[in-house]
């Protein structure tokens, strides 16, 4: 299975590409080499015989045939001369002068250069080699032949070719092997990812893919997948544990209302009794939708694009603008609200979410901070961004608990009975998640000092930051 | 023009839904026309000349917010309310900026739906440019930003002061606590609290203590409303 898709694999086909391509150029490049040798050696043999052709004119010239005739019988018993052929002929091509014994009948006739194979000597046992010759025609009509054995250049320009081939051969088994390989590793890595796929597919988000530790980018891509892979089964389980929140949270009252439906349903009962039977019910499907509707608002909230409403906002402002919403309420609880606020406290965000957030924050203070408290809120442009500050002096939450309050439908033991549903801290939750807050949560013996720290990066040059956010959202808005 | 002025279009392609749209909305008065898809709703808006609209979010072969789209392009400004069974967060930004004037989250109270459909028709209606709204013996100067009682001056925080002027120019019709927020805050979601409330009671401390009758009114289970005895 491996073997087949490396043979279909991409990497596979790119490597096969690039082995022809570098073979066609090694080709070009030995093929050149080669014939350039070859040449060169062919024109030193020439020129050798050329010269040794000028020696036996000039003896020619001076002593005769009979010098000429001297000269050749020399040559022909001088060792260093034995890979040379000699041979002087009359006008009839008869046999004067030499070491070979008659004249080839493919030469006669013409003058100049030739390449004899080994077969052209039909008569001659002994020369069974290849040669090089010259033939000249004396000016008495005599004819002079002579040449060199050109075994050793063949053999060499043979040697050449044998070796340049075998280098061919050896380059294209590796690169075909490297590329093979090359193909194999990816694929295989490819195929661990697949593995993990359908393993996921078949039995759930558990599985990872496997690293190697190399830190290449294989690994990074793993890595990646694989905390992709964390985010989604976080989601899940998220989305698990919501789905059996709801399923209590709303099955009780809905099992409530519908019992109540069917009692009144069996009774006979005068109109006002059907008429105020009829309104609660109506209230408890309204505290039902609530619950619904907040729920779905904080998984969407969860579930956003961080950047999609975002706009520089004004911390205080919008701080401002909920403890001056909350005043009568607080009034009516005979609660002080204490409000300092920095000026301009820029942050990028979306304002309807942070001032939903804010508002439940100081909801719950002077909810839980108890009659005639007092809520101390403070906005802070700190060193490491922006804080939002709110403290009450109620009963404060257990420290064992504060980790738990910020999850869905978690009401504390002492609130049970009190209105609400365990969903205003979700929601804080997801807001301040969504805008890159941490939640604080202390002790403002008594009470309860709870704290939001804004990134300080959105905090960074706010005038400038301001400007460009102004105009963008400005942008935004006449699209 | 007054047979037309009460003429709404309802868009929806549940029966049952549509039913009780309908219904709803003739006992307060409107002649209503339904459409149960698209492509009939977004006809008879093309057709016909209605003072408000009320558009499902989903609808066979054409969507909501195309038909929104699609009128605005044609130049048909029928105020439109969007009813979605979608979340709000952001697929309300999504239907206001296709050019809908009001977006409601299903399931919602029909009271809450009349009440932004009456705010719509009048609006839709001819835009009353005063500057001096008189309800009772309150009078509210819009551009002096100050209201009276019998003559005397109430003092009122500026959001105060929005909240009653948005009151009074949908006097003698119900307005919702999301209503409110929207107008008056310029918020965009449902408080969960009775924040709403308080505040509102605030300001009919200051609007109706010691006068001869109370002109804002609660209305249980859906808002509030500022009106003078017949």
């Amino acid at each position: 299975m491996l073997l087949s898709k490396t043979l279909r694999s991409s990497t596979l086909k790119l490597a096969f590409i690039y082995v022809v391509a570098f073979c066609a150029a090694i080709f070009g490049l030995l093929g050149y080499v080669y014939w350039s040798t070859v040449t060169y050696l062919y024109e030193i043999t020439d020129r050798a015989i050329s010269a040794d052709a000028a020696l036996l004119t000039k003896a020619y010239e001076a002593g005769g045939r009979e010098g000429l005739v001297t000269l050749i019988n020399r040559r022909v018993t001088d060792v260093y001369f034995n890979d040379w052929v000699y041979l002087l002929a009359d006008d009839s091509f008869d046999y004067v002068a030499g070491n070979l014994k008659s004249w080839p009948d493919l030469l006669r006739g013409d003058e100049g250069w030739r390449t004899l194979a080994p077969g052209a000597w039909q008569s001659e046992a002994a020369r069974r080699l290849p040669v090089r010759v010259k033939q000249q025609l004396l000016p008495d009509g005599h004819h002079l032949l002579l040449g060199r054995d050109i075994e050793e250049l063949d053999r060499f320009g043979q040697s050449v070719t044998i070796g340049l081939g075998s280098a061919a051969i050896i380059f294209l088994i590796l690169a075909a092997a490297a590329g093979i390989s090359t193909s194999r590793r990816s694929v295989a890595r490819i195929e661990a990812i697949n593995a993990t796929s359908r393993e996921i597919m078949r039995s759930g988000l558990g599985e990872r893919i496997p690293l190697r530790g190399t830190g290449d980018e294989w690994d990074g891509l793993a890595e990646n997948l694989n905390s992709m892979l964390d985010r989604i089964e976080e989601l899940v389980e998220t989305n698990r544990q919501v789905s059996d929140n709801v399923a209590h949270d709303l099955r009780t009252p809905l099992t409530r209302t519908r019992g109540r439906l069917e009692r009144t349903c069996d009774q006979q009962l005068d109109l006002s009794h059907y008429r105020s039977l009829v309104n609660d019910t109506i209230s408890d499907l309204d505290e039902i939708l609530t619950t619904f509707s907040s729920l779905l608002r904080i998984s969407q909230i969860e579930a956003r694009d961080r950047t999609a409403a975002f706009r520089s906002t004004d911390l205080s402002e919008i701080v401002r603008e909920v403890v001056e919403l909350f005043e009568p309420a607080a009034e009516e609880r005979a609660v002080r609200i204490q409000l300092s606020a920095d000026k301009k406290v820029s942050v990028v965000g979306d304002r309807d979410l942070l001032f939903d957030a804010i508002s439940n924050l100081v909801d719950n203070a002077i909810k839980h901070g108890g009659d005639r408290g007092e809520v101390r809120i403070a906005v802070m442009r700190g060193a490491d961004g922006p804080v939002l500050s709110i403290s009450d002096r109620g009963p404060g939450i257990p420290i064992e608990e504060r980790s738990h309050v910020l999850r869905r439908f978690y009401r504390l033991e002492r609130s049970r009975n009190r209105p609400g549903n365990g969903l205003g801290l979700s929601l804080v939750a997801a807001v301040a998640n969504l805008h890159d807050a941490d939640i604080v949560m202390a002790d403002n013996s008594p009470g309860l000092r709870i704290e939001l720290h804004f990134p300080i990066a959105q905090a960074a040059v706010p005038n400038m930051f301001d400007l460009q956010a102004q105009s963008s959202a400005r942008g935004v808005h006449q699209s | 023009m007054p047979g037309y002025a009460r003429h709404v279009l309802v868009i929806e392609d549940d029966a049952e839904t549509a039913e009780q749209l309908v219904d709803c909305l003739k006992s307060s008065g409107y002649e209503v026309d339904l459409a149960v898809d698209g492509e009939d709703g977004l006809r008879r808006a093309l057709a016909a000349d209605y003072v408000a609209m009320t558009v499902d979010r989903m609808l066979p072969r054409i969507d909501g917010i195309e038909i929104i789209r699609r009128l605005r392009e044609e130049g048909i400004l029928t105020p439109a309310l969007i009813l979605s069974a979608l979340g709000e967060v952001d697929d309300r930004v999504r239907g206001l900026r296709a050019g809908g004037d009001d977006y409601l989250v299903k399931p919602f109270a029909f009271r809450e739906m009349l009440a932004r459909v009456d705010a719509l028709a009048r609006r839709s209606g001819t835009m009353v440019k005063e500057t001096i709204l008189r309800i009772g013996d309150l009078e509210i100067d819009l551009l002096a930003r100050i209201a009276r009682r019998r003559g005397r001056g109430i003092e009122l925080l500026p959001r105060e002061f929005r909240l009653l002027a948005y009151l009074a120019r949908n006097a003698g019709q119900v307005v919702s606590r999301t209503m409110l927020l929207q107008h008056v805050w310029d918020l965009h979601f449902d408080p969960t609290t009775n924040v709403i409330d308080v505040y509102v009671g605030r300001v009919r401390r200051k609007i109706d203590s010691g006068q001869e009758y109370p002109l804002i009114h609660t209305i249980r289970g859906i808002g509030f409303c500022l009106r003078a005895p017949e």
